[in-house]
């Protein structure tokens, strides 16, 4: 008995290393803000950056670039990082399937078609009005995927969670594209999918920020329950554990998270994917740390990666989407590899 | 000197290696039972001598030529496998699956001749299914479903018969049918057959031949009364046990009353340093 | 008597098949010969018939050989070699899901014509007819890579390996393919979108002729191979306990599904849902058998794509939809209803 579980030991989980990780990824991640408000296509001194934030003075060009520009970009990037990572997470925790990620759960078809409609029949909709279309498109994509994963027969199982999911973005993503050709809408949404935060306003900011803190906060609270649930559905039940309600809180922060940062910034795939994958690598099996580790680390990608994207070939931007597509494929294919060895 | 036997095998999942310098014979005609603790390599040992898996180093021969280097549809006509946990597609009936044990004595489009269907009906028969031919395997149960898939097996028509666990997941009745149907297989046609299995009574009870593995090297082997010894299962699976003669048959029967603590520790101190 | 009752089953299916057979391909029949009534220039069933036989208008007849006909043919062909290509896919990766984007086909389709658009002048001639061999290039490049990826000394190609690395390049591919489409004028977009969507147009018959001889070629070829789908289906042991060389035979069923899906994307665009719903409606009608899989799957996906064609041409006249999304919006809420029948 014990001796089946020894081998186990690189499973565990390590509190010491996880909080050291949340500590220092924290200061990175505030020296990564800092670093993203002064590079641009105007580089400012990181003196100017401190003063902007803390002594503004309205009536210079550079406080207000960081004030306008910058700032929000920066924090728009952190809260979308975690966001995605930790809706991420718990899809990965939920279908115990490691190649869940939001998108999975029909958010990120759902808000493409929303849009799609948005920028097909009210064109020049105010910004405000679009983020809620698309949130509430991504409500539409999640609940269809839930609830005909739920109507089988049988119940929801993680295989048919992914079966649906597949079936039902490949509807709205159709529709999104014959709307889109119609209209010719098409070069306009492809922006919006490629991700990015190069727009944002604190507007953007106003809006979104309820919506990630209140589903992280959701997130932690329920990390004890996908704990449990990651071990099984049958185990979950057998343990006391009310498997229906959590995962239907699973979707539903799920939704909260990927939804708020697919409407504010369109499709990032691939932090959802991946970062849960670094956190579970780094901190062991226990959603308690993998959640708030998958959200600092989520938050750094996806800081890092927009300076990135403004570095590669300034004065354009790279997408930072398709920029963290291209980091995250190498590591999954790495990953891919390894699963058989496992198998094997 | 047996048909089939492995020289010099080192066998590796990557760059993991599981068995070392392993030499064995298997008997040719009798029933052989590979035994060992979960994790002893015996699946991979018999996987290998099947030639499902290749060896890094070394070589299984049959019938003097090494098994690799010949044409797996040849091998296929003298050696058939059955390994764990096996699956059908949806929809398959079981006298399908049992044709499927044709494949490796047909050509081109594969339909069945008169010959193919005889020998279907005849592995239908003996394994005891007849009344489950035209249901789809997935409807069947776990010993029902164990008994097409070795009845697919016989359909290929081997001298060697493989098989990987063929009784778990399987209850004590059923158990039993399996295990009597193998003994008549090997009585009746003098098939050749190599089996993993957990319980040892009943290796010792069917098997005239045993081999014990630990760490993927063999410990002991030969006849039940040579293997089943108070020592050799405290050297192999780490249990303290009394051998004692069946009353019924005579062979021994194994009787565990404790772990025998130095070997647990001595397992542990390996799994750590792996 | 005992012998005969060995044969019921067996004989029950065939009958089943050929049943299933007859009905698709008459379905495909009916479906021709409305899809010849459909489109912008309205030609009445009599004038349809009238310029079959020769006795049509001069206008009538550009129409209906030079425009309708091929269009027609092609998607048919194009249907059934997606459909037979995931068929393949699905009995060699032993997984349900999978179809012909599962080796990158469309995503390197799709790059290599985002590439070529990107650098090409927009001009009438020669450019639009090398788009084709452009995207075959491009999915047969991108199969390669994927195949060499999943490859492991000793191990060989496994299914789940194999999957896992199609959806990485796959992912790969899609980002830089939209990093490249920002970049492009709005009329190329539009082309490149209609193109990404999978639609059949343009068609004339060098496409047809360009298509069918694969067809031709890896149709028998795979109808040879059935017995050893069959047998993969069961899993790596006991496909080789069975006597099967899994790794060459996969190779060359890849290699099959590769040309298949490679050549029908090349004049038929991103066309993705076949490939998926194809074999399993087939699968629901004649069991698992690949003899009578493969066929029934190539008329499947033949039907499904004729009566997507017609319905794309008709539904928002005079203007089109790509064929593709026809596809799926047929093909989703009938793989969804598999799924909670099942």
């Amino acid at each position: 008995m014990s001796a089946a579980s020894k081998p186990k030991t690189h499973m565990q989980t390590r509190p010491v290393l996880a909080l050291f990780i949340l500590l220092g990824g924290l200061i990175l991640l505030a020296l990564g803000l800092t670093l993203s408000i002064s590079v641009g296509a105007a580089d400012i001194h990181l003196l100017t950056v401190w003063e902007a934030v803390f002594h503004f003075q309205p009536d210079l060009t550079q406080h207000q670039i960081i004030q306008e520009l910058r700032l929000p970009r920066a924090l728009c990037g952190a809260m979308v990082g975690a966001g995605f990572a930790v809706a991420g997470a718990i899809m990965q925790g939920m279908t115990r399937n490691p190649l869940a990620d939001p998108g999975l759960l029909g958010v990120n078809a759902g808000s493409g078609f929303a849009l799609a409609l948005c920028f097909a029949l009210w064109p020049g909709l105010p910004f405000p009005y679009v983020i809620l279309f698309s949130f509430l498109g991504a409500g539409l994509g999640a609940g269809l995927v839930y609830g005909i994963g739920s109507l089988a027969k049988g119940g929801l199982t993680p295989v048919r969670l992914a079966l649906a999911g597949a079936a039902v973005s490949a509807l709205l993503v159709a529709l999104s594209e014959g709307v889109a050709i119609y209209y010719q809408v098409g070069q306009e949404l492809a922006f919006w999918y490629a991700g990015g935060v190069a727009g944002t306003t604190w507007l953007h900011i106003r809006i979104m920020f309820p919506w990630i803190v209140a589903g992280l906060i959701a997130a932690l609270m329920l990390s004890r329950s996908i704990t449990v649930l990651s071990l099984g559905e049958e185990m979950a039940a057998g343990l006391g554990q009310r498997t229906g309600r959590v995962k239907l809180a699973g979707a539903v922060i799920v939704l909260i998270l990927a939804g708020a940062a697919v409407s504010t910034v369109g499709m990032i795939g691939f932090i959802g994917l991946v970062i849960p994958h670094v956190a579970r690598f780094l901190v062991g099996v226990d959603y308690r740390w993998i959640i708030p580790c998958s959200a600092v680390l989520g938050s750094l990608l996806m800081v890092f990666a927009d300076i990135g994207a403004r570095m590669i070939n300034p004065p354009y931007e790279t997408p930072v989407g398709a920029l963290i597509s291209l980091i995250g494929v190498p590591f999954f294919l790495y990953l891919a590899r390894r699963e058989r060895r496992e198998l094997g | 000197m047996g048909r089939l036997y492995a020289k010099q095998v080192d066998i590796a999942y990557g760059d993991r290696i599981i068995v070392e310098q392993l030499s064995l014979t298997i008997p040719t005609g009798k029933i052989t039972a590979l035994v060992g603790a979960n994790g002893s390599g015996k699946s991979t040992i018999l996987k290998t001598l099947a030639r499902i898996m290749k060896p890094k180093d070394g070589a299984v021969f049959l019938d003097g030529k090494a098994i690799h280097s010949q044409s797996t549809k040849e091998v296929a006509k003298q050696l058939a496998i059955l390994p764990q946990n096996p699956t059908a597609p949806d929809g398959l009936t079981v006298s399908e699956l049992v044709g499927y044990g044709r494949f490796p004595h047909q050509r081109g489009f594969g339909s069945l001749t008169q010959e193919d269907k005889r020998i279907i009906q005849w592995a239908i028969e003996v394994t005891g299914i007849v009344e489950f031919r035209d249901r789809p395997v997935e409807q069947l149960s776990g010993g029902q479903r164990q008994r097409a898939w070795i009845a697919m097996a016989l359909a290929q028509q081997t001298d060697f018969l493989f098989l990987d666990e063929p009784t778990t997941f399987l209850d004590m009745a059923h158990q039993l049918e399996v295990l009597e149907l193998l003994h008549k297989l090997n009585q009746e046609e003098q098939r050749t057959i190599v089996m993993v299995v957990h319980d040892l009574n009943h290796a010792a009870r069917y098997a005239q031949h045993m081999i014990a593995i630990k760490k993927g090297k063999v410990v002991c082997e030969g006849a039940p009364d040579q293997v089943m010894t108070h020592d050799v299962l405290r050297e192999v699976f780490g249990i303290e046990a009394d051998i004692v003669a069946d009353p019924r048959t005579g062979v021994p029967l194994c009787l565990p009353y404790g772990l025998a603590h130095a070997s647990v520790e001595r397992a542990h101190s390996h799994e750590k340093g792996a | 008597m005992k012998s005969m009752q060995a044969g019921t089953m067996e004989h029950r299916r065939k009958i089943r098949a050929a049943q299933v057979m007859a009905v698709l391909g008459a379905l495909i029949l009916a479906a021709f010969l409305i899809s010849m009534n459909t489109g912008f220039i309205k030609l009445s069933p009599w004038d349809v018939m009238k310029t079959l036989v020769g006795a049509g208008t001069e206008k009538q007849e550009l129409v209906l050989f030079d425009f309708r006909l091929p269009r027609i043919v092609l998607s048919v062909l194009v249907g059934a070699g997606l459909a037979v290509s995931g068929a393949i896919l699905q009995g060699v990766s032993r997984n349900a899901l999978a179809d012909p984007g599962l080796l990158g086909i469309s995503a390197g389709a799709g790059l290599a014509v985002i590439l070529f658009i990107s650098f090409y002048p927009m001009t009438e001639g020669a450019p639009v007819y090398l788009l084709p061999l452009c995207a075959f290039a491009g999915a047969s490049l991108t199969a390669a890579v994927i195949y060499s990826l999943a490859f492991r000394k000793g191990q060989g190609v496994a299914p789940t390996r194999l999957i896992l690395v199609g959806i990485a390049v796959s992912a790969g591919i899609s980002a830089a393919m939209i990093v490249l489409t920002i970049k492009l004028n709005p009329e190329k977009f539009q082309f490149v979108s209609v193109w990404l969507a999978g639609s059949i147009w343009g068609a004339n018959w060098h496409f047809v002729m360009a298509l069918l001889p694969w067809l031709m070629i890896l149709l028998p070829y795979v109808m040879v191979k059935a017995r050893v789908l069959d047998i993969l289906r069961l899993g790596e042991p006991l496909a080789i306990g069975l006597g099967t060389s899994t790794e060459r035979e996969r190779i060359r069923l890849l290699a099959a599904a590769v040309g298949l899906a490679g050549a029908s994307v090349a004049v038929g665009g991103g066309i993705g849902f076949v490939g998926l719903i194809g074999p399993h409606l087939a699968r629901r009608l004649v069991g698992p058998h690949h003899q009578y899989l493969i066929p029934a799957s190539a008329l499947a996906g033949g039907l499904l794509l004729i009566v997507a064609d017609t319905l794309a041409r008709w539904i928002l006249q005079p203007s089109e939809i790509p064929v593709g999304i026809v596809v799926a919006i047929i093909g989703a809420p009938y793989f969804i209803y598999l799924l909670m029948k099942t």
